[in-house]
């Protein structure tokens, strides 16, 4: 009896440490393999509020584990505001201490996710997050950086360049050949090829060889071309047919050489034809400038030259004033619309949002800037201009010095003196001209590029149009009116284009061009 | 020799008139600039006659836009909770509502809740906003949806400034589409 009974306490000692091991084995395997899971989990489901090191809208979280149960922790992060009506003491605590704000319910996650995500809370690196990044062939961004030396000059990924877009080009055309094309194009071309041929006819320019590239090169070129661009920021589409507003008129500098050269010729040739006749006249050869200067008709001629240049100079300086394109003010806080809107993609009309309904564009209210800069208070992206991320930094806290935001605590500090961001307007359209956004953006539709250039390129924003009245009406004379979708109108449409014989009814031809649509 | 004056004088003109608008930072020239400024104070222009030296004012407390019909239910948790169960949309469910709605939300979501609402918009693949949830995984009524575009949850803030009470419900329509197609 005695042994046995020592037995039995001896084997449930075993037992049980051997459960104990097999536990702690089992919950550090578990761990180990799921901090990665813990931290998708948490990005995917706390972070919009908690972030580990310091207060957001929630508590920080950091070693949360260490100070609650886990049991506890699990229910409370399920259903936190079934906890707080039942009564739970430490749950009313912890609402009444955080704002009284409830805590979203997570009912969809597992005890098993949660676990992981408390893992992931003790702040423990993770290992395992790297792979994540590097699935990406490093081909690939060695193909970029030689797309980006040798081929973008000519041609983008997506969209049309000097040459055409070459996303996706193995699709069309087999490796092999590709490489033979893009080593020495000429060459293919000349040996009958069909396929180049055919391919050369895309332009007018022949593409250029590029025999220096080795066969790593041209393999890693075609895998970025196979693959594009992982953050890959497609541009907004900018207006392709902006040539129409280009300034037509002949540049300034050509002309005038141009002039100045007839003018010179012109003068040789009277100077050459009547130096003759004083030459029969005067027996001295007498000094060519002397001639020049004392020719009554070549005086005449100067003279007309000079008026009629200062009255060209006259005009090109009046036609001018007030033409502001390329105007380029420094603004109060260094905003790069190209990290807005190109790199982060947000809709122009996101911050410019009374463009769809008013007369203006409106500046953006800082409470807009505020949606997304109450969490980003730091820039973290690629660097621009002379600005160092310090600056970068210091121009966010512009806001918040603005509206009085108190960054550290994630609160408007109270009593604190809001004062308006100073912003210049650029595109000012003169007092006796009306123009009207809602009517360009919701009525016809037409992309904020088309008059303000590729705003998404810009760091800083400038005037890329003249806006003079020639450039208004050359849109309204060529922009086609969509009829399609107006059925209110229709009556009145299908009559102006019966009267003006054409399919497609111009703005122009709706009374685009009538004086007091714009002046009254 | 006059004619050499004339000459020079010419140019100088012309080296003077090419360099007339250098400094882009600044407007260009003006002819009578009467004509060109509005003698009214513009929407954004400073005005002496304020305190707070701005022509746009708040509207007095209380004042009531023509045409804007009053949001009831303030911003609170208990504000929260009885939109989530009593507000209802007022617009029609029609392809008109919902075609504009997702314009709209093209504009203003997409580029945090994704264009299917389903959390993945740029920012959030940029890593500049986390934990974007996808409309399945919350307990969102009509009522909550236009609270939340109006009074802003959490780190979202509100939306009320940048889209009229019409927009915010036609908004509300094709996110609660979007919501029932996650769900399906």
């Amino acid at each position: 009896m005695k042994s046995v009974k020592l037995h039995s306490q001896l084997s449930r000692l075993v037992v049980s440490s051997l459960a104990f091991l097999l536990l702690f084995s089992l919950s550090l395997s578990a761990q180990q393999a799921d901090v990665a899971n813990g931290e998708k989990l948490f990005k995917a489901n706390c972070a919009a509020c908690h972030k580990l090191d310091k207060k957001l809208i929630g508590p920080a979280l950091l070693g949360v584990s260490e100070r609650r149960d886990q049991d506890w922790l699990i229910s409370w992060i399920k259903d936190s505001p079934g906890m707080i009506k039942s009564g739970d003491k430490l749950a009313i605590q912890v609402f009444e201490e955080n704002n009284k704000l409830p805590m979203t319910a997570n009912p969809h996650l597992s005890d098993q996710d949660i676990i992981d995500i408390l893992e992931y809370t003790k702040g423990e690196e993770v290992v395992e997050a790297a792979p994540v990044a590097q699935e990406v062939d490093p081909g690939v961004e060695r193909g970029k950086q030689i797309f980006k030396q040798q081929c973008a000059a000519c041609h983008k990924l997506e969209g049309k360049l000097i040459g055409p877009p070459l996303l996706h080009i193995e699709d069309k055309y087999e490796a092999d050949w590709l490489k033979l094309w893009i080593k020495d194009n000429a060459a293919l071309i000349a040996s009958g090829d069909k396929l180049a041929i055919e391919a050369s006819q895309y332009a007018p320019i022949a593409m250029t060889a590029f025999p220096q590239l080795t066969d790593q090169d041209l393999d890693d070129l075609l895998k970025y071309m196979a693959v594009g661009d992982i953050d890959k920021m497609a541009p907004v589409a900018a207006g392709t047919d902006n040539t129409v507003f280009k300034n037509p008129s002949f540049g300034v500098l050509p002309t005038l050489g141009l002039t100045i050269l007839a003018f010179l010729v012109l003068v040789l040739i009277v100077a050459s034809t009547t130096s003759r006749k004083v030459d029969e006249d005067e027996e001295s050869t007498g000094s060519m400038l002397k001639m020049l200067i004392f020719n009554p008709f070549l005086r005449f001629l100067t003279l007309i030259f000079v008026l009629l240049g200062g009255a060209w100079l006259l005009f090109g300086f009046l036609w001018q004033i007030d033409v502001n394109e390329g105007y380029q003010p420094i603004q109060p806080i260094a905003f790069s619309h190209a990290i807005h809107a190109g790199d982060n993609k947000i809709d122009c009309e996101y911050c410019h949002s009374s463009a769809k309904n008013s007369k203006t564009s409106g500046v953006p209210s800082a409470n807009v800037c505020m949606n997304c800069h109450k969490s980003i208070s730091e820039y973290n992206g690629e660097l621009f201009g002379d600005y160092t991320k310090e600056d970068l930094d210091n121009e966010i806290q512009k806001i918040y010095d603005a509206v009085g935001w108190d960054k550290e605590n994630l609160a408007y500090i109270e009593g604190a003196e809001q004062k308006p961001i100073e912003w210049i307007r650029i595109h000012n359209l003169a007092d006796f001209a009306y123009y009207n956004h809602a009517q360009h953006v919701t009525v016809a539709g037409i992309e904020c590029q088309k008059c303000h250039g590729p705003v998404e390129e810009m760091h800083d924003m400038y005037q890329y149009s003249p806006l003079t009245m020639d450039w208004c009406i050359t849109c309204h004379r060529e922009t086609q009116v969509d009829l399609t979708e107006s059925g209110y109108y229709k009556n009145i449409h299908d009559q102006l284009a019966k009267q003006y014989g054409v399919e497609k009814v111009t703005a122009a031809q709706m009374g685009g061009l009538e004086c007091g649509k714009c002046h009254y | 020799m006059k004619n050499i004056l004339k000459i020079t004088i010419a140019l100088a003109f012309t080296i003077l008139l090419s360099s007339c608008w250098s400094d882009k930072t600044k407007p260009n020239y003006q002819y009578m600039p009467d004509m060109y400024k509005s003698v009214g104070y513009n929407t954004y222009s400073v005005n002496p006659n304020y305190e707070n030296g701005m022509t746009t004012q708040l509207p007095v407390e209380g004042a009531i836009a023509r045409g804007q019909v009053p949001y009831d239910y303030p911003n609170t948790n208990e504000g929260y909770e009885d939109a989530k169960l009593n507000s209802m949309n007022p617009l029609e469910v029609n392809d008109h509502n919902l075609e504009r709605g997702e314009d709209l939300y093209t504009i203003y979501c997409t580029v945090c809740h994704g264009k299917n609402g389903e959390g993945d918009g740029t920012l959030v693949q940029r890593e500049k906003f986390l934990g974007v949830p996808n409309y399945k995984d919350r307990e969102i009524t009509e009522g909550s949806i236009y609270y939340v575009i109006m009074h802003g949850r959490n780190l979202m803030g509100s939306h009320s400034s940048q889209l009229t009470a019409k927009e915010r419900w036609q908004v509300t329509m094709y996110v609660e589409q979007l919501r029932n197609e996650l769900l399906k």
